[in-house]
């Protein structure tokens, strides 16, 4: 494995920065190393590959722009939540949840029932006013597998999501650019397909 | 049924103390772009889930429009793979 970059062997290196309860808490700074990000974008590429070819034997049909770029999108998250290893709940969930998306939603949001009582009887139980419950709950959507959760272990879900969500779109920002100079630049045509020049 | 669930497993697991919630959210700050918080003074535990929820949802527009252009330069250049490694040197 690549030797990760200055700054992510000093925070690994620190320890004291970050207390480990149970040893399970996930260390936010590998998603910020270069070789995290290589061998990301590396994995990720090959599925991509993978995603050109079934659109390319498939029929017309189902290669259109937008069902290609949900498969691309799709390779993409699945990619990620291999990175992550089985550490967090979010990518056990794309990895476990990735046909959900094709159904239809089971139902659509359900109105809460929200009586003064119930609010008040919540909120005593979870220690923090109703305004903050509500987002915790917005929150919850937002993070795969997070429904749920209690809010300190959805912080730590959450904050392991963004740095990863930032290592993936630097990945493929960079993976796009070289695209883009890849097929610019003068490369033999390796079949009929003409190659575009940007 | 899982309300209950989630209830009893809260009532029974350590008694979630406001010091480490305002610990966890004061990371979640730092992970937040500081355009979006000043890093410097603490922010209110709504503001930060408000930010971070908002962050989420720009990091996921941009992935799908990411995944738009990718999948619009998979369809023009032909993925062999030499060209896989070509792309693969551009990167390293």
């Amino acid at each position: 494995m690549a030797v990760p970059n200055a700054v992510g062997e000093s925070v690994l290196a620190g320890g004291g920065e970050r207390k480990r309860k149970r040893g399970s808490e996930p260390p936010l700074a590998k998603w910020r190393t270069e070789g995290e990000q290589r061998i990301y974008s590396s994995r990720l590429i090959e599925a991509l590959r993978r995603v050109c070819q079934s659109s390319d034997s498939a029929p017309s049909a189902s290669s259109s722009d937008h069902v290609r770029s949900c498969a691309v999108r799709e390779a993409a998250d699945r990619v990620l939540a291999v990175s992550a290893r089985g550490r967090t709940r979010w990518s056990r969930a794309i990895l476990s949840g990735r046909t959900l998306k094709h159904r239809v939603r089971p139902k659509a949001r359900r109105p809460k029932p929200v009586s003064t009582a119930c609010v008040a009887r919540a909120a005593a139980q979870r220690r923090k006013p109703p305004a903050l419950e509500k987002k915790t709950r917005v929150l919850g959507r937002l993070v795969p597998g997070c429904r749920k959760l209690s809010l300190p272990s959805l912080l730590e879900e959450a904050s392991d999501y963004i740095t990863a969500l930032e290592m993936q779109v630097r990945a493929m920002s960079a993976i796009a650019e070289a695209f883009s100079a890849a097929g610019s630049a003068s490369l033999p045509p390796t079949h009929a397909n003409p190659m575009r020049t940007l | 049924m899982s309300a209950r669930r989630s209830r009893s497993r809260q009532a029974g697991a350590a008694r979630i103390t406001d010091e480490q919630i305002d610990d966890l959210m004061s990371k979640l700050q730092a992970i937040l772009p500081e355009a979006r918080l000043g890093r410097n003074d603490r922010v209110s535990a709504a503001k930060v889930l408000q930010e971070t929820c908002s962050y989420i949802r720009s990091l996921h527009r941009e992935m799908d429009d990411l995944s738009e252009r990718l999948s619009e330069l998979l369809s023009t250049t032909e993925m062999s793979s030499a060209q896989a490694a070509v792309v693969r040197s551009l990167l390293m």
